[in-house]
């Protein structure tokens, strides 16, 4: 769905934070939402835990640069890293061309999904909050 | 956003096209398409910022240049009528209460623009010692709108409103013009590294916006083929470190002199006495301990003020004091004090940039290459 200026995919999940989950099997991609990377603009430099790391759901797994601000990102999920986006070491602007796409940040294998996605939000929820956000 | 900030001619543009901002005080705008697009369009074309929040003061009087050789360290004696310098004020312990650009519109008129940020503080400094020279201060910040047209393409925009002569206003000349059939001072300066020009639209109250905004608008007409593109604080911070230039409130302040800060070149000592002359002096002959230098990322990631600069991991000897990323280098660059030991170019220092450490070059900016940008570019 499409909410304000923000696109908000229907199957994903999503934090607080602004990260979004997909959910295939045991294994999470993880992302940041359009919301973010407006919010940020113009990013040039982002920088992910590696492969391997295991993170705790709500916890730092890495950084994202704008020219003006930096960014903490919190896994939205616990468990274990198994693949990092390479592409956003050269080209970090495709977090801002393709956040749901091309500008994924990491690939976890989940350690207990059922708890984890209970605490994120529907894209109908997530909607919701970015509309009490932009009040 | 904040109510109480101040708004200027342009508010209402701004408000509409840019991402604004507080800063010092006012609602200013922060980026319009973003920062790396405009700050190419000054390195490549031509863009526009709204700088008229600065401090302007007009200063009269026959006793001025002596005034004003006592305040400021640079010599005001070698400064011809239409003509502009780039200076500081000290106090007396040599540090540096703003840095400022002077310009002479007479034999006993100057007008001096200092920082935004500064306004009160230095017009208070300037008031407080004008009084034994019996000359006027005249606070005329809110009377003046100012906008720096900036980049390789400045020059045609202006020509193409104005009857600017440009074999007789080269770099730090200045003059009166009619700009869009307005009243103008017009100075070649800038703080981009960029040709370029300040525009000061006279007799323009900040209640009455209107003449503000047909000089500004008459701008964006002249320039319309040229490429030209309104700025924002962004790009504006981002430029002026490109070239090396310094920000108030970052890399100097009134702990620092401008011996340290690499700006020896505004400090006359052979003048008769100046504020902070015998502290300058001292340090002069004495050298200086510590001092500016610029510094490039040798590794992937953001120098940021305040991150720690290390000699290899064995000894802190600095902080960054700005720090962002280089739209043309597409890397991180810096400015630093570091001991005077360890300040030659070409030296790698490492950065701590959260737990990692980045390791950095010191260099000598510009830190582009000033044969493909910058006023003094090879056509």
């Amino acid at each position: 769905m499409r909410v304000l200026d923000y696109e908000i995919p229907d199957r994903l999940y999503y934090s607080k934070e602004h990260e979004w989950v997909l959910l295939e099997g045991n294994e999470a991609t993880v992302g940041i939402t359009d919301y973010a990377q407006k919010q940020l603009h113009e990013i040039v430099y982002a920088e992910i835990q590696k492969e391997s790391t295991e993170v705790k759901q709500f916890q730092q797994m890495g950084v994202v640069e704008s020219i003006k601000s930096v960014s903490d990102i919190f896994s939205p999920v616990t468990g274990k890293i198994t693949k990092v986006n390479v592409e956003l070491g050269n080209s970090p602007e495709i977090l801002n061309q393709d956040p749901y796409g091309k500008g994924w940040l990491a690939k976890i294998i989940l350690m207990n999904s059922k708890k984890d996605i209970s605490n994120l939000l529907s894209a109908k929820q997530y909607a919701e909050y970015i509309k009490s956000l932009e009040e | 956003m904040d109510e109480d900030l101040r708004k200027i001619h342009l508010h209402e543009w701004h408000r509409q096209n840019a991402k604004m901002v507080e800063f010092a005080g006012f609602h200013m705008p922060l980026w319009y398409k973003g920062i790396i697009p405009e700050h190419m369009v000054v390195r490549t074309r031509v863009g526009v910022f709204d700088t008229t929040h600065m401090g302007r003061v007009l200063i009269s009087g026959d006793r001025c240049e002596a005034f004003l050789n006592y305040v400021t360290t640079n010599d005001v004696s070698l400064l011809e009528p239409l003509s502009a310098q780039y200076s500081t004020m000290c106090n007396e312990n040599g540090g540096i209460k703003d840095d400022l650009i002077l310009s002479r519109l007479d034999q006993d008129k100057f007008l001096m623009v200092y920082n935004a940020a500064n306004r009160e503080k230095d017009y208070k400094w300037l008031v407080q010692h004008s009084a034994i020279f019996g000359v006027k201060v005249e606070d005329v910040s809110d009377n003046i709108a100012m906008f720096a047209v900036q980049g390789p393409n400045a020059q045609e925009t202006l020509q193409n409103i104005s009857d600017i002569d440009r074999s007789k206003v080269g770099r730090f000349k200045c003059c009166w013009t009619q700009v869009a059939d307005t009243k103008a001072f017009v100075s070649r300066t800038g703080y981009t590294g960029e040709d370029g020009f300040e525009i000061f639209v006279w007799d323009a109250p900040l209640s009455e916006p209107a003449k503000a905004i047909k000089v500004w608008d008459s701008i964006f007409k002249a320039g319309e083929e040229l490429g030209i593109e309104p700025c924002g604080l962004g790009a504006r911070d981002t430029l002026r470190l490109e070239a090396g230039m310094c920000l108030y409130g970052n890399d100097i302040d009134e702990s620092i002199t401008p011996l340290e800060a690499g700006l020896s070149f505004v400090v006359k000592p052979k003048k008769d006495t100046f504020i902070g002359k015998d502290a300058l002096t001292k340090q002069r002959t004495e050298g200086i301990k510590r001092k500016r230098v610029g510094l490039r990322a040798l590794e992937k990631g953001i120098l940021r003020p305040n991150h720690e600069v290390w000699k290899d991991s064995a000894e802190k000897i600095g902080h960054v004091t700005s720090g962002t990323f280089s739209p043309i280098l597409e890397c991180g660059i810096a400015m630093a004090y570091v001991p005077i030991e360890y300040a030659a170019e070409g030296q790698t220092v490492t950065v701590k940039v959260r737990q990692k450490s980045l390791k950095a070059e010191i260099v000598k900016p510009p830190f582009y290459d000033p044969a493909k940008y910058g006023y003094s570019r090879q056509k």
